[in-house]
């Protein structure tokens, strides 16, 4: 094994270590995490590692082999020249296994007058699109990819990091924010098209602040508008489904996740484009107590 | 001998209202359930005491809105074995 490098991320209350085989990752990371600010040694939650697949392989073809403290046996290597995506991916995943802290939601989440929409659904349903769009809008980007519900206080902490643009989402952010705030795209990843996007700089420095939830949509894109209410049984069902530690956390995340169902009204959205989506939503926010 | 059933100790279960169906958290095995009528009825009327399914209709029928005759001891039953798979509920000689 050669030398790793590493660099120190601290993206709301997690604190990571990204080391790698290769500098070419490491630097896109910081360039595009310039305006966040760094942990020190001690403080550190998860680690990262980008190693090569093969010890061989760390100059001929390189290939990238996500480890970690937290690891899932089926990720595939992916090609040096999306080092960038597997250390997102890395970071994810650690998130996804390891953080016990908060009740962790597969959501977006924005915030405005003080309170935050959470936007949860499948890949595809456009949550992470939705929240970039708002967050250029007059909202308070949180997060794209995680909400972290807090466990005795029922608000949810921002996780800011890069918002993951995919395929088409490209296009549309590329036409609303400036080019230094885009990472290299990287073109048939496993996850399609892929531009990571540095959040608005509020976003940022203000991410130690968390927000009462006050309103929680299913948005689905590409069908016709529509507002729908939901049933708790559904709602709580599709939130365990979206959760990835609510059976790790027992005791503590049922009576996160129950308090979070009976106090925050949800509705399932379908919409077909972006304004049509802010106009549902600016709709619902202006009724909400 | 007639199989009775006791419900799993208060302290280890946590109730929780969505609308038509209740939740039940089970601190010993760490799971969630999500249980329709009559499930939670039935424990309701069982409390902590070992009752055999007869005796459940009873209680049922003397709190609740239940059909008389009809298939009310099976259903009853096929509850109970449910419950019972799931360590909700225990099997208690009688």
């Amino acid at each position: 094994m050669g030398k790793m490098h590493h660099i120190l991320l601290k993206i709301g209350p997690a604190a990571f270590r990204i080391a790698s085989a290769w500098r070419q990752p490491l630097d896109q990371l910081a360039g595009l995490y310039r305006h966040y600010p760094a942990p020190g040694e001690g403080q550190v939650d998860f680690t990262v590692r980008l190693e090569p697949d093969k010890p061989w392989r760390r100059h001929i073809r390189p290939s990238v082999h996500i480890g970690g403290d937290f690891w899932l046996p089926d990720a595939a290597p992916l090609p040096l020249a999306q080092g960038l995506l597997a250390a997102e991916m890395g970071m994810n995943l650690q998130m996804a296994l390891g953080w016990r802290r908060h009740l962790l939601l597969h959501a977006s989440s924005v915030k405005k007058d003080g309170k935050a929409l959470v936007m949860t659904g499948l890949s595809g349903s456009g949550k992470s699109t939705l929240s970039a769009m708002l967050a250029e809008r007059g909202w308070r980007f949180m997060g794209d990819e995680f909400a972290l519900l807090g466990l005795d206080d029922g608000k949810i902490s921002p996780f800011p990091r890069l918002i993951s643009l995919k395929n088409q989402a490209i296009g549309a952010m590329q036409n609303l924010a400036a080019d230094d705030r885009f990472g290299p795209e990287m073109k048939a990843t496993p996850k399609g098209d892929i531009r990571h996007l540095v959040p608005p700089q509020e976003a940022v420095t203000r991410m130690e602040e968390s927000a009462t939830p006050a309103l929680l949509l299913f948005p689905r894109f590409g069908h016709a508008r529509e507002l729908r209410e939901m049933g708790q049984a559904e709602i709580f069902v599709r939130l365990t489904q979206a959760s990835t530690n609510y059976v790790a956390l027992g005791e503590s995340g049922f009576r996160a996740l129950t308090r979070f169902v009976d106090r925050v009204p949800a509705r399932a959205m379908d919409y077909q484009s972006i304004e049509q989506a802010e106009e549902l939503i600016d709709g619902l926010w202006s009724k909400l107590p | 001998m007639t199989q009775k059933y006791r419900a799993a100790p208060a302290e280890d279960l946590i109730w929780h209202d969505l609308d038509s169906m209740k939740l039940l958290y089970h601190r010993p095995s760490g799971i969630t359930h999500i249980l329709a009528d009559p499930a939670p009825a039935i424990f309701e009327v069982m409390e902590e005491a070992a009752l055999a399914a007869t005796e459940i209709i009873a209680r049922l029928t003397a709190l609740f809105d239940i059909e008389s005759g009809g298939d009310a001891e099976e259903i009853i039953l096929a509850r109970l074995e449910e419950l019972s798979l799931l360590g909700l509920v225990s099997r208690v000689p009688g």
